[in-house]
C-alpha cells in the first residue's frame, strides 16, 4: 500500500521575520505542528471530489516575494487596502484612520496587541475540518486587523484586495481578522486577483468575530488565475443578536476551495449566506459550508448555486449542525445547481445533523439542465438561441447577483459572467 | 399568406398529422376545430418550429418562403407568432426584460434601431392596459404566479407587441372566464387587420361567438375533414362532431378538458 501522502517539509518554511515576536511565536509553534501532517486524499471525507486537483509541488512552497507593485484591482468606491501576496502595501491603500475603527497590518502591533491577537487566531475555526488552513498559520508574513468598538460604523463598504503575482512560482497566505464589537456594523469586500501564469497557491484564513449585536456583511469574489490553486477559510463566531451576512461569488480554476464555518453561539443571532459558483473548461470549485447552531432561537438561511460548464467540476457540500440546547432553532439551506454540458460534472451534499427536537430545518438541493420548453418559448419569440440560454442561465442566479449590497462588485461580477457567456453559448 | 401541402408529422415516431392542406390569405380568420387528439396542437406546435416534432413529408410556405427550412426564432423574426395553449412560467426572467429583449430581436431583424427602456416601458404600460393586466405584472417574473387567464391574456400582449404577420392562437379561450374571454377576444380584435392573418385552434365554438371566422375547419385523425363558412362552427356546437362520421376513439376524449 501506498503510504498515504504528507506535506512536503519544504512547505516549514521560517520567515515572518516582520511580524511582532508574539505572533512570530505562534507561527513558529503551528509550523511544528505541521510536521509529517497527512494532505487530503480521495478517502478523506471532506475533500473526497476535490483531492484530486490539489497539486502541490516543492516549488510552490517559496512564499511569493512582495516586492513588486500591485496592478490596478476593482474600481473601490469605498475604502481600500491593498494586500501584495498576502503583505500590505500601505502606499497602495487608502482607509481612514479613526478612534472607533482601527484597521491595521498585523506588522504594526504593539507587543502587547500581537499577544492579544495570538491568543484569538484560529479561534473561530474547527481546524479539524479545514485542515488546510493550518498552513496558513504556520506561514502567514502580515495579515490585517480591524477592531470595532462598540457602536462603530464603518460609512462605506472597506475592500480588501489580495492581490498574488504568479510570475514565479510560489505561495502567498493572506490572513484577515475582524472584531466587532457590540453593536458595531460594517461592510466589507475581499477581492481576490491575480496576474501571471505560473503555478501559485493562495492560502487564506479570515476570521470574523461579532459582539452581541453586531452586523456584518461580507462579500467574497475570487476571480483569480488559470494557474491559481486557492484554498480559503473563513470563520464566523456570533454572539447574541449579532448579524453576519454574505456573499461568495467565485469564478472557477484549477483548484477552488473555500470553507465556511458560522457559529451561531448567542440567542437571537443570525446569519445568511449566499454562494455563487461559475466553471467552465477543466476548472473546479468547491464550497464546503458548515453551520454550527449552538444557541437557541437562531436563524439561518443559505442559498447556493452552481453552474458547471464543459468539463468542469463543481462541488457543493452545506453541513447544518443543530446543537441539543439549540431549541426553536430555524434552518434553511437551498442549492440549486446546473450542468451547461454532457461533460460538466456537480456533486451537491447537505448534511443535517439535529440533537434538539424544537426545530425547523429544511433543505433542498436539485440538479438540473436549462429548460427545453422554456427555451423554446423564448426562441418562438423571435429571441436568438444565444441570447435565450444566456437569459436563462441568468435567470438561475439573477436573485443573488441582485443581493449583492456593493454595486461595483455587482457589475465586475456581470463582466465577468458576460464573459463566460460569451464562451459558452456560440451563436448558433 | 400561409400556404401548407401535404403536412405529414410525428411525434415519437407516431404519425400526428396525415396530409394537412390549407391556405390562408392576409386579413383573414381561420379556426380550426376538432376533438382531442385530433392533431390540432401538432399542427400548431409545427408551424411554429418545435424540434421535438418531426415533419415527414408535406410543405409550408409563409409569403412564398419555405417554413420547414427555417428555425423557430427565424419564422418568429418572418412574422410567426404561437400563442402557447400552456404558457411557460420562467421565474428569474422578468416579463419586462422578456418583452423587451423580443421586441428588439424584432427591429434589429428589420433593421431598425432597439426601443430604449423608458420608450418600452411606456408601451408596455399601454398594452398591458389593452388586455386589463395591472402593469405591475411587468415587473414579475415571465407568466410565474400568473392565473390561468393572466397567461392568457399574456399571450395576447405579446402578440400585440409583436404585431405577427400570422398569429397562431391554440386553444386560447380554454381556462377563461366570460369576462377573461371577452378581454382576450377584444384583444385578438384588435389585432385583426388586412394584412395579418390569424389561425385559431379551438376545441369549443364559444371564442367564435367573439371572433368571427371567415372559415371554419374540422380536424380529425390529422386530416381537415371538413371546410365550410362560419355556419359550420354553429353546426358543430350544435351537432358536436359524431355526425361527421368521425369514429369514437377521436370523440373519445371529447369533454376531456
Amino acid at each position: 500500500m501506498k503510504p498515504a501522502p504528507t506535506l512536503s517539509s519544504a512547505f516549514l518554511k521560517p520567515g515572518g521575520q516582520s511580524l511582532p515576536a508574539p505572533l512570530l511565536a505562534l507561527r513558529e509553534e503551528r509550523g511544528t505542528g505541521l510536521v509529517d501532517m497527512p494532505l487530503p486524499t480521495r478517502k478523506t471525507e471532506n475533500w473526497k471530489y476535490s483531492s484530486k486537483y490539489l497539486k502541490l509541488a516543492d516549488e510552490m512552497a517559496t512564499s511569493l516575494s512582495n516586492e513588486g507593485k500591485p496592478g490596478p484591482s476593482l474600481p473601490a468606491p469605498g475604502y481600500k487596502v491593498v494586500f501584495l501576496n498576502g503583505v500590505m502595501m500601505p502606499e497602495a491603500s487608502d482607509y481612514p484612520d479613526l478612534d472607533d475603527i482601527r484597521i491595521r497590518s498585523f506588522r504594526d502591533l504593539s507587543d502587547d496587541e500581537a499577544k492579544t491577537l495570538a491568543s484569538r487566531l484560529d479561534s473561530t475555526l474547527d481546524t479539524d475540518a479545514v485542515q488546510m488552513a493550518r498552513l496558513n498559520s504556520a506561514r502567514f508574513e502580515d495579515g490585517l486587523l480591524i477592531q470595532l468598538k462598540p457602536e462603530a460604523r464603518l460609512d462605506q463598504p472597506l475592500f480588501i484586495v489580495h492581490e498574488v503575482t504568479a510570475d514565479a512560482s510560489g505561495s502567498a497566505f493572506p490572513r484577515i481578522f475582524v472584531e466587532a464589537a457590540r453593536h458595531s456594523q460594517i461592510t466589507l469586500v475581499e477581492e481576490y486577483i491575480s496576474s501571471g501564469s505560473e503555478p501559485v497557491m493562495v492560502n487564506t484564513v479570515t476570521e470574523f468575530d461579532l459582539a452581541d449585536g453586531a452586523s456584518i456583511t461580507s462579500v467574497r469574489l475570487n476571480t483569480e488565475g488559470d494557474s491559481v490553486q486557492h484554498i480559503g477559510a473563513t470563520g464566523v463566531r456570533q454572539q447574541r443578536d449579532s448579524r453576519f451576512e454574505s456573499h461568495t461569488v467565485g469564478f472557477g480554476g484549477p483548484l477552488r476551495r473555500h470553507d465556511l464555518q458560522v457559529r451561531l453561539e448567542g440567542e437571537g443571532a443570525e446569519c445568511k449566506l449566499n454562494g455563487v459558483v461559475v466553471t467552465q473548461d477543466k476548472q473546479h470549485y468547491d464550497n464546503h459550508t458548515c453551520i454550527e447552531h449552538v444557541a437557541a432561537h437562531c436563524n439561518s438561511e443559505e442559498t447556493y448555486r452552481n453552474i458547471a460548464a464543459d468539463t468542469s467540476h463543481a462541488v457543493f457540500n452545506g453541513r447544518i449542525h443543530i446543537h441539543q440546547d439549540a431549541q426553536k432553532s430555524n434552518a434553511d439551506m437551498n442549492n440549486k445547481n446546473l450542468l451547461l454540458s454532457n461533460g460538466a460534472e456537480i456533486d451537491t451534499k447537505p448534511e443535517l445533523e439535529i440533537y434538539a427536537d424544537d426545530v425547523k430545518c429544511a433543505h433542498g438541493a436539485t440538479i438540473g439542465q436549462l429548460d427545453e420548453t422554456s427555451l423554446f418559448y423564448l426562441v418562438s419569440r423571435g429571441i436568438g438561441r444565444r441570447e435565450a440560454n444566456v437569459l436563462l442561465t441568468m435567470a438561475f442566479i439573477n436573485e443573488l447577483v441582485e443581493e449583492i449590497p456593493v454595486d461595483a462588485v455587482k457589475e465586475t461580477v456581470q463582466v465577468q459572467l458576460n464573459q463566460f457567456f460569451e464562451h459558452t453559448f456560440q451563436e448558433a | 399568406m400561409l400556404s401548407i401541402k401535404n403536412l405529414h408529422a410525428s411525434v415519437e415516431g407516431k404519425e400526428i398529422l396525415k396530409g394537412i392542406n390549407l391556405e390562408v390569405k392576409a386579413g383573414e380568420v381561420h379556426a380550426i376545430m376538432g376533438p382531442n387528439g385530433s392533431g390540432k396542437s401538432t399542427l400548431s406546435q409545427v408551424l411554429a418550429g418545435n424540434e421535438a416534432y418531426e415533419v415527414t413529408g408535406g410543405e409550408i410556405t409563409l409569403n412564398g418562403k419555405n417554413l420547414l427550412e427555417q428555425e423557430t426564432e427565424e419564422r418568429a423574426r418572418e412574422g410567426i407568432f404561437l400563442a402557447f395553449q400552456y404558457p411557460v412560467e420562467i421565474p428569474g426572467v422578468s416579463n419586462l426584460q422578456f418583452l423587451r429583449t423580443a421586441v428588439n430581436a424584432m427591429r434589429t431583424h428589420r433593421g431598425e434601431p432597439e426601443i430604449n427602456a423608458a420608450e418600452f416601458m411606456k408601451l408596455a404600460k399601454e398594452v398591458s392596459k389593452q388586455v386589463d393586466l395591472d402593469p405591475a405584472f411587468l415587473k414579475r417574473g415571465v407568466n410565474e404566479g400568473f392565473s390561468g387567464g393572466e397567461k392568457k391574456r399574456n399571450e395576447i400582449m405579446q402578440a400585440l407587441l409583436l404585431q405577427p404577420k400570422l398569429a397562431i392562437l391554440d386553444e386560447t379561450d380554454s381556462g377563461l372566464d366570460i369576462d377573461a374571454l371577452k378581454v382576450v377576444s377584444d384583444g385578438v380584435n384588435a389585432l385583426r387587420s388586412e394584412d395579418r392573418a390569424i389561425l385559431m385552434v379551438t376545441h369549443y365554438q364559444r371564442l367564435l361567438n367573439h371572433i368571427v371566422p371567415d372559415h371554419v375547419h374540422v380536424l380529425a385523425g390529422g386530416r381537415i375533414i371538413k371546410s365550410g363558412g362560419r355556419e359550420l362552427a354553429l353546426e358543430l356546437e350544435e351537432r358536436g362532431y359524431g355526425w361527421l362520421g368521425i369514429r369514437d376513439e377521436d370523440t373519445a376524449n371529447e369533454t376531456g378538458q
